[in-house]
C-alpha cells in the first residue's frame, strides 16, 4: 500500500507490537503526529511535560516490562531534551528506540531553525543510530531499529528522519513479525567443563548477580543454580529482584552500599561467580583489592565486559539464561552447609538498621519495610538518585524481576516520576511508587501535570529533609562537614504544589503517621504525592568510601 | 592473567560498511574511551559497500583486546583484525618538501637515489620526495634529510596487509 512516511512509523510499530509511545509534538513531526492522531484507536500516545519525562518513561516502560520503550521528539531542543534519558537507557542497557524528527532533507546541514545533528551527539550514548535520508529505507531502518535494540547486551536506538521524508510516500510492504533475533553465542563445552570443575572444588562457592540476570529472564535458572550449588546470592543495584530477596540464600546488595555479611562473603569465599554483570566501579570499589584470593567465573553476554575492569579466570559469553539452564543439566547438588551456616549467621549479626533518635521519628526504614508489607512486596518501585535509592533496594523486599525501576549506572535524578509514569502504564494492575528525594523531585516534578492529566495512579512518595542528602553525606565523610551548596532549604510546599497540579497530597510527619497514610494513598486510584519529612542526617550504611577495599565497609558514621 | 603491560605499536584492520558517520563512530569510541589513535588510513574496497580502515593504536596486550572488542561491538563493523607485524605486509607513504640550493642539491638526489624514492617536483629552492616503505625505512630517510632543512612533511600512517 502507498504510505506517507509518518504512517510507515506507524505501520512498523505496530509489526513491532508497539501500542504506547510517549514524546512531544513539534515543528518536523507534524506529519508523524498527524498519523498518530489517524492511528489513535491502536497506539495510545502519552504527552509528556519534557521530552526528558517521555524518554525517561519509555525507560520505565521497557525496565518492568521487558517490552522495548519508545518516545518521539521533534527536532532540535526536542531531540537534545531526550539525551539525558537515552544516556540512562544506555548505561542500564536497557531496550528503547527513540524516533526523532529532524528539518528537511534541504535544510539539514545549514543551521536550519530547530535543526541539530542528533545522529551525531547521540552516537556515544546509543547502541546504534540512524539518520534516514531517503524514504525507501524507512521501514526497514526502524526494523533494524527494533531487532539492534532488543538483541544481545539490550540498549537504546535513536532513527532521525527529516520532515520531508515523513510526508512523501512510498510503498509499505507489510511484515508479517518483526526481525528475528540474530543467535547469540554460547560458549564452548570446555568452558563447561571447567566451570563445573571450579564449582565442584568450591567449598565457599559465592553468587553476585547483575542486572544482566533480569535482562536474560533467567530468574528460575538463577534460583535453581543457587539451589544446586548451595551458594549465597548478592545482587548489584540492577539485579534487585533477579533473585527472590526473601529466600534465605539471599545476602542483599554488594558494593559501595552493600550489607556486611556480602563484603564478609566476598572476603571468605572460595569461588566468585559474577552472572550478567560489568562489575561496576560501584561494586568493585577498589579493582586491585577485589576478590584477588578467589577464582572467577563471569557469565556475560558482552565479549568486551570480559576482562574490562577487572581480570576473570573462566569467561563464559552468551546468554545468562541459557548459560545458567545448561550448568544445572551438568551439576548435581551439593551441600555446603558449614558455610550457609556462617552466611546465616552473618545475616543475623549485621541486619540492616536505622535507629531512630527518638520514639515517633520517621526512619526510611521504617517507611519502606511498611510500604513492603502493605504492597506484599508486590508493587513496583522506582527511585530517583541518591540515599532514598539506596534505602530503597535495601529495604524494600524485592521477590520477582522488574519490579525495581531505578538509574544504576548513569545515576540520573528526575529519572524516577517519568519512569514510574511509563511502569504503570505497562502495568495497570500494579501499585507504582517512585520513591523519591527532594532534590531529584525538584529536577522533574513538572511530570505530575501528565500523571494529572492521563490519571496515571503513581505515588509520589518523597523522602524530604531539606538536602542533597548523598552528597551531603560524602561531605560529612570527606569534606569535614563543609555543606557547600547541599543545603536546599527551599521551602517549597509540596502539598501545595501537588494540588496546584490537581493531585491529592499526604505528609507524613511522625513515626504513627506513616501506616495510615500510605494504606490512604495506596486505596486510591489516582496520582498521588506524599511529602515524609525525614531527618537530614539518616546516612547511607554501609558504606566503601573511596578506595577502600569492597571487603571493608563502614558500618556506622 | 597473562598480559604483557609494555607499550607497543599495534595495527588494526577494520572492515566497516560503508554508512555515512562510520569513521566517525569509530574515531569517537577511541576518544570517549581514552584510547590513542597513532594513525588512520580509510579507503573503500574491492567491494565499494565496505571500507578498510587500519588504525594504528599504541598501549599494551590489554588495551589493544579492548579495542578490539569495542570497535567489534559497532553494528557498521564487519570484521576487526590485529595485524601482528611479522605476520603483515605494513607500509606507508612519505611526502617530504626538503629547502634545495646550488650547493646542497646533488647530495638530496644522492639520498633520494638510496632509498629509491621519486622526486616529484623540483623548484629552484625546494624538492618534493615521495617514499614508500615501512615506518623504520621512512624514519631513517627523514633522519637523512633533516640536516638540510625540511619544510614540510605529510604522512599517510600504515597500510597494512597480511602475507
Amino acid at each position: 500500500m502507498l504510505l506517507t512516511g509518518a504512517q510507515i512509523i506507524m505501520e512498523c510499530l505496530l509489526e513491532q507490537g508497539v501500542d504506547t509511545v510517549f514524546g512531544y509534538p513539534g515543528g518536523s513531526v507534524l506529519y508523524i503526529y498527524d498519523a498518530l492522531y489517524e492511528y489513535k484507536n491502536r497506539i495510545n500516545h502519552i504527552r509528556t511535560a519534557h521530552e526528558q519525562g517521555a524518554a525517561h518513561a519509555a525507560d520505565g516502560y521497557a525496565r518492568s516490562s521487558g517490552k522495548t520503550g519508545v518516545c518521539i521528539a521533534t527536532s532540535g531542543p526536542g531531540a537534545t531534551n531526550l539525551v539525558t534519558g537515552i544516556a540512562t537507557a544506555y548505561m542500564d542497557s536497557i531496550p528503547m528506540v527513540a524516533i526523532t524528527g529532524n528539518v528537511s532533507s534541504n535544510l539539514l546541514g545549514l543551521d536550519s531553525f530547530q535543526e541539530v545533528d542528533i545522529t551525531g551527539i547521540t552516537m556515544p550514548v546509543t547502541k546504534h543510530n540512524y539518520l534516514v535520508k531517503q524514504i525507501e529505507n524507512l521501514a526497514d531502518t526502524l526494523r533494524r531499529a527494533f531487532q539492534i535494540a532488543g538483541s544481545g547486551r539490550k540498549g537504546p536506538v535513536l532513527v532521525d528522519i527529516p520532515k520531508d521524508v515523513t510526508a512523501q510516500k512510498y510503498e509499505f510492504t507489510p511484515l508479517r513479525e518483526p526481525l528475528p533475533m540474530p543467535k547469540g553465542d554460547f560458549p564452548f563445552p570446555e568452558r563447561f567443563d571447567q566451570a563445573v570443575e571450579l564449582i565442584q572444588k568450591s567449598q565457599r562457592p559465592f553468587i553476585y548477580s547483575g542486572g544482566g540476570v533480569i535482562a536474560a529472564e533467567a530468574f528460575d535458572e538463577l534460583k535453581d543454580f543457587a539451589g544446586r550449588i548451595d551458594a549465597p546470592v548478592s545482587s548489584s543495584l540492577m539485579c534487585q529482584g533477579g533473585y527472590d530477596q526473601t529466600d534465605r540464600r539471599y545476602i542483599g546488595m554488594l558494593g559501595m552500599h552493600g550489607t556486611n555479611t556480602s563484603a564478609l562473603a566476598i572476603k571468605n569465599c572460595d569461588l566468585l561467580i559474577a552472572i550478567g554483570t560489568r562489575f561496576s566501579d560501584r561494586v568493585l570499589c577498589n579493582a586491585n583489592l577485589f576478590a584477588q584470593h578467589c577464582p572467577i567465573i563471569q557469565i556475560e553476554i558482552d565479549t568486551a565486559e570480559f576482562n574490562k575492569n577487572i581480570d576473570v579466570d573462566l569467561k563464559m559469553k552468551g546468554d545468562a539464561k541459557e548459560i545458567l539452564a545448561h550448568l544445572n543439566e551438568l551439576i548435581s547438588p551439593v551441600s555446603h552447609a558449614e558455610w550457609m551456616n556462617q552466611i546465616e549467621g552473618w545475616n543475623a549479626e549485621f541486619p540492616l538498621v536505622q535507629e531512630a533518635a527518638e520514639p515517633e521519628e520517621v526512619t526510611p526504614q521504617d517507611v519502606i519495610e511498611t510500604l513492603d508489607r502493605l504492597t506484599d512486596s508486590e508493587a513496583i518501585i522506582v527511585t530517583e538518585v541518591g540515599q532514598h535509592q539506596m534505602w530503597a533496594a535495601q529495604f524494600y523486599k524485592f521477590r520477582t524481576p522488574r519490579h525495581f525501576v531505578s538509574s544504576g549506572g548513569l545515576g540520573t535524578m528526575g529519572f524516577g516520576l517519568g519512569a514510574a509514569m511509563g511502569a504503570q502504564i505497562a502495568n495497570p494492575e500494579k501499585r507504582v511508587i517512585n520513591i523519591a528525594g527532594d532534590g531529584g523531585f525538584h529536577m522533574n516534578c513538572n511530570e505530575l501535570s501528565t500523571a494529572a492529566q492521563y490519571n496515571i495512579p503513581v505515588i509520589e512518595l518523597i523522602f524530604n529533609n531539606s538536602v542533597l542528602g548523598m552528597v551531603r553525606q560524602w561531605q560529612k565523610l570527606f569534606y569535614d562537614n563543609r555543606f557547600s551548596q547541599t543545603d536546599l532549604d527551599r521551602n517549597t510546599n509540596f502539598e501545595l504544589l501537588a494540588q496546584a497540579f490537581g493531585i491529592k497530597a499526604m505528609t507524613i510527619s511522625v513515626k504513627s503517621d506513616i501506616e495510615p497514610v500510605l494504606k490512604q494513598a495506596l486505596a486510591l486510584q489516582e496520582p498521588v504525592l506524599i511529602n515524609c519529612h525525614i531527618d537530614k542526617d539518616f546516612n547511607v550504611l554501609p558504606m566503601v568510601p573511596a578506595g577502600a577495599s569492597v571487603e571493608d565497609p563502614i558500618l556506622e558514621m | 592473567m597473562g598480559y604483557s603491560n609494555t607499550e607497543k605499536e599495534y595495527v588494526l584492520s577494520v572492515l566497516a560498511r560503508n554508512t555515512p558517520g562510520v569513521l566517525l563512530r569509530i574515531s569517537g569510541l577511541f576518544s570517549r574511551r581514552c584510547y590513542n589513535i597513532l594513525s588512520i588510513v580509510a579507503a573503500q574496497t574491492e567491494n565499494t559497500e565496505y571500507s578498510r580502515i587500519l588504525i594504528v593504536v599504541s598501549g599494551d596486550d590489554r588495551i589493544v583486546r579492548q579495542v578490539d572488542k569495542q570497535v567489534s561491538k559497532l553494528v557498521d563493523i564487519e570484521e576487526v583484525t590485529v595485524l601482528n607485524r611479522d605476520e603483515a605486509v605494513v607500509r606507508e607513504h612519505l611526502l617530504m618538501k626538503v629547502e634545495r640550493s646550488l650547493q646542497n642539491s646533488e647530495k638530496l638526489v644522492e639520498i633520494a637515489n638510496v632509498f629509491h624514492a621519486n622526486i616529484l617536483n623540483v623548484q629552484p629552492d625546494s624538492m618534493i620526495v615521495e617514499l614508500t616503505g615501512d615506518a623504520t625505512t621512512i624514519n631513517s630517510f627523514i633522519e637523512l634529510y633533516n640536516p638540510y632543512h625540511v619544510l614540510k612533511i605529510l604522512r599517510t600512517g600504515a597500510m597494512a596487509m597480511m602475507k
